[in-house]
């Protein structure tokens, strides 16, 4: 996600918030106080924030769904802040928490509703319906079945699918992944990244999960009361640069785990371990044993994949080895985040993981506990926060 | 003849405005919520009041012929409105004893299986035209007269007053029961002590109803020489006399409304608290 | 003569007179229909308008439809399919307008904002979504009206209105005479006969009118 927010800030901005307000009849508060805010093309922002902190209302306010009290809208450079509002709905997708499908249409007529409306003629309907099914992973077949025979997650999808039926530059999603059960919906955030990938498209989504917020948000804003923007930042400076205490407590503890799910293993430097092979001599395993100075050595098969660890006794004992010291079971591909690495670790023998390459399973390198944490201290520059006397055990390990 | 209002005819809900404002609404509602519930209690009576005043007015601005003059006068009116009362008291009493009792026992588990038949029944049994039911009780057994109006109302509101007591009662939340069963009560304890204490509010509505159709199809008892309202509006049609026509006829409604927004406060008064 | 032989020696006079009940109810149906439907949809999203419309085709329902009926030959309609229609027509609005209120109330409110959301206008969302969505219900108060009607239709034969009402006030004014019985009861099976074919109907147009999404 890094790499994309360098090139962001060269694209145009899809929306502009300025001081926006809004303070509903009869209350004294404004739910959202003078809110402003860009919000660049093809970006996911992501809205987070403690319940009643205003983050629902200032992305309906951006539709005008609620209406603002005051400020202004820009879309794409344009004020929509007293343009009609039917119209500029019709070129935002829009999905809700509830999702709303119509109950008394079939699965291609909700999809087609507002291409209808804005004149497509059958066959491109069709035609895009078609699209967007293949798109959302559900079978032409459903197209005209009721909502009611549909999953939950299967209706969430017909959601964003609808949303996006028109093209819309800008989507709204407010908790579109909240109704369904953590499986179902982590499968829908891996498919809509994916898909973003794709399109490319503007969104604006709220969540009141810190976590999802990182997953899926190019930047993220937390709000406080009144949607005042505490933070707006990628998740990856969030995390190791929190503004404040009311950010650092709403990410919670562990903060530097999440951090570690946002990075791969593959980017960090991989600790130097001796590497030997099962049809090697033992003389030329306990050689390249003695040379690196460590204590075990990793054996690959024919196809160097990692097979077993063995350590000096081993090789004394002259046990062939193929069935010598144990087999190397914590690995991990290459893609895995430092999140997953480290969970892998933690069961290991040796508090290390091994790193393969996801395709034919080769062996690329080993990562320990060192490595991951020289990876982490990097990350947070300003922090002097690594102990003085772990500084002293890294002295001795091969740069 | 009554109207139907054979499913209780008045809203009882307040219309909540659909579209709700997120947060607190401010204090400041109670005040004008007591304004319109003044309005509420205040509107009908000012409206009877007003249209009896109106008619009287305009009755005795006018000189009445010797036929009017035999209709339209005090102590004929009021004789006739306390025969309307009684014949409507009697049949109202009776038709609740024996409806609600027929309610409860085919709401028993033995009867779970017949029951939405008979509530189907009653529901299309809201065709059947009053007027039919007490011209056939008359010619069936021959006779007219005070206790054939009566028998004949009880008939006729019977399977509306029924129905409303099965709906009443099946309503009320099995769970209860069900809690009331595991706490070790017997069937009899659970009917009096629970399903039927909480199937009241549904029960005043039927009982209410009932008296509703009762005074409005009275007004057919003329027909069988019962006396009631029902014999001024024929005068009128009979002789032509529109104001007597008109006089019947619009103190029979007063009559009715009268009559429904007392049980209307009885309703209110009577309603067990917590529900 | 027996029951069965009167019937089949008046068949035609009675199917006369069960055309007429069915097209005075039928018309006063289907204005009470547009009245109820579309103070309905005047009124549902306001409360205070709604409690109004609401009180005062209660009130009407309350008054003994005798002396309704009484009261508009009075002022002036006449006799016969005049203040038939428009007794009739008084009292089929509420139980139309208020299923149509409660219908459209019920929509989702979910299911409204993302039509919104979408672009739809007031209109469209209402003819749309939330006309089609109240069908049911709608349907179902316009039933219970028929129902009612058909029962208030007998009174309507004896200010000159058409319908079985007719048979049973002869059968009243015969009195001892050899086809009382009979003439009252043609009358109520007539009443019944219709009901029955009323809820037929209306079982059929139900079906066939709302979307299979619904059930």
């Amino acid at each position: 996600m890094s790499e994309v927010t360098e090139h962001l800030s060269e694209r145009g901005i899809a929306i502009r918030l300025e001081k926006l307000s809004k303070t509903f009849p009869g209350q004294d508060e404004p739910a959202v106080k003078e809110l402003s805010m860009d919000i660049f093309e093809g970006e996911i922002v992501v809205y987070v924030g403690p319940s009643g902190c205003g983050k629902t209302t200032t992305m309906k306010m951006i539709n005008r769904i609620i209406e603002p009290s005051s400020g202004r809208i820009f879309i794409a450079d344009e004020d929509v802040t007293d343009k009609d509002p039917d119209e500029l709905r019709r070129h935002i997708g829009y999905v809700i928490q509830q999702i709303g499908l119509f109950p008394h249409m079939t699965i291609a007529d909700n999809i087609a509703t507002v291409p209808k409306m804005l004149g497509w003629d059958k066959q491109r309907i069709s035609k895009r319906t078609d699209e967007l099914l293949e798109t959302v992973s559900i079978p032409n077949s459903y197209r005209n079945r009721y909502p009611k025979e549909l999953s939950g997650g299967q209706r969430q999808r017909i959601g964003v699918a609808r949303a996006m039926a028109a093209d819309p530059p800008i989507m709204l999603m407010d908790e579109p992944f909240g109704a369904v059960d953590p499986i179902t919906r982590e499968r829908l955030q891996d498919e809509f990244l994916r898909l973003q990938q794709e399109i490319q498209k503007t969104i604006v989504f709220v969540t009141h999960d810190i976590d999802e917020a990182i997953k899926m948000g190019d930047r993220i804003a937390i709000l406080r009361d009144q949607s005042e923007i505490a933070q707006y930042d990628t998740p990856e400076t969030i995390l190791t640069d929190p503004a404040d205490q009311y950010v650092e407590d709403f990410i919670g503890s562990g903060a530097s785990l999440k951090r570690l799910s946002l990075s791969k293993v593959e980017d960090i430097k991989t600790a130097e371990w001796p590497v030997a092979h099962l049809d090697d001599s033992h003389d030329d395993v306990r050689e390249k044993m003695e040379e690196s100075g460590r204590e075990y050595v990793l054996l690959l098969d024919e196809r160097d994949k990692p097979k077993r660890w063995v350590n000096r006794e081993d090789i004394e004992q002259g046990i062939s080895l193929k069935e010598a010291g144990w087999p190397a079971v914590a690995i991990v591909e290459r893609h895995s985040s430092l999140y997953d690495t480290l969970d892998t670790m933690i069961t290991s023998y040796r508090g290390s993981a091994i790193v393969v390459d996801e395709n034919d399973g080769k062996y690329k390198g080993v990562v320990d506990f060192e490595t991951v944490l020289a990876a982490i201290e990097e990350m947070r520059p300003q922090e002097g926060a690594v102990a003085p006397d772990f500084i002293a055990e890294r002295e001795d390990l091969p740069s | 003849m009554s109207v139907e209002t054979r499913e209780a005819p008045r809203q009882e809900e307040t219309p909540e405005s659909p579209q709700q404002q997120p947060g607190g609404k401010s204090g400041g509602r109670s005040a004008a919520s007591l304004g319109w519930t003044l309005a509420r209690y205040l509107t009908m009576p000012v409206f009877l009041t007003l249209v009896c005043l109106s008619l009287y007015l305009v009755i005795s601005s006018r000189p009445l012929d010797s036929i009017e003059k035999r209709t339209l006068n005090g102590p004929y009116i009021i004789h006739t409105v306390v025969r309307h009362l009684e014949i409507s008291a009697v049949a109202t009493v009776l038709v609740v004893l024996i409806s609600v009792t027929a309610g409860v026992i085919l709401t028993r588990p033995m009867m779970r299986r017949t029951a939405p038949y008979i509530v189907g029944v009653a529901s299309t049994g809201q065709a059947l035209p009053s007027i039919g039911v007490i011209v056939l009780i008359a010619v069936l057994t021959g006779q007219f007269g005070f206790k054939i109006a009566v028998v004949s109302l009880i008939i006729y509101a019977f399977l509306p007053i029924l129905r409303n007591t099965m709906v009443g009662i099946q309503q009320v939340d099995q769970s209860i029961i069900e809690a009331g069963r595991g706490m070790g009560m017997t069937n009899a304890a659970v009917l009096f002590r629970i399903e039927l204490p909480l199937a009241i509010p549904i029960m005043l509505a039927g009982i209410r109803t009932a008296l509703i159709i009762v005074v409005g199809t009275a007004a057919l008892a003329t027909f069988i020489n019962a006396g009631g309202m029902g014999d001024i509006i024929n005068t009128g049609i009979k002789l032509s006399r529109d104001s007597i026509l008109l006089t019947g006829s619009i103190l029979t409604a007063v009559l009715a409304l009268g009559v429904d927004y007392i049980a209307g406060i009885a309703e209110d008064v009577l309603k067990p608290k917590g529900l | 003569m027996s029951f069965p032989e009167y019937l089949t020696y008046q068949w035609d006079d009675l199917l006369e007179l069960a055309v007429g009940n069915m097209v005075v109810v039928l018309i006063a149906l289907a204005i009470a229909t547009f009245i109820g439907v579309s103070l309905g949809v005047l009124t549902y999203r306001r409360p205070a308008a709604a409690q109004v419309a609401l009180a005062i085709a209660s009130t009407i329902l309350t008054i003994p439809s005798f002396a309704l009926f009484g009261i508009a030959i009075g002022i002036g309609l006449g006799l016969g399919y005049p203040p038939t229609i428009v007794v009739l027509t008084g009292y089929a609005i509420l139980a139309i307008l208020r299923n149509t209120i409660t219908g459209l109330r019920s929509v989702d409110p979910a299911i409204i904002e993302s039509a919104k959301g979408m672009g739809m206008s007031n209109w469209q969302q209402l003819v749309r979504i939330e006309m089609p969505m109240a069908w049911p219900v709608i349907i179902a108060g316009v039933r219970v009206s028929a129902l009612l009607i058909l029962g208030i239709s007998a009174i309507a034969a004896y200010v000159g209105g058409p319908g079985f009402g007719s048979e049973i006030f002869e059968g009243l004014s015969t009195l001892g005479g050899v086809n009382s019985l009979n003439l009252v009861l043609s009358g109520m099976l007539g009443v019944i006969v219709l009901a029955l074919v009323f809820e037929v109907l209306f079982a059929i147009l139900g079906r066939f009118t709302t979307s299979k999404g619904l059930n």
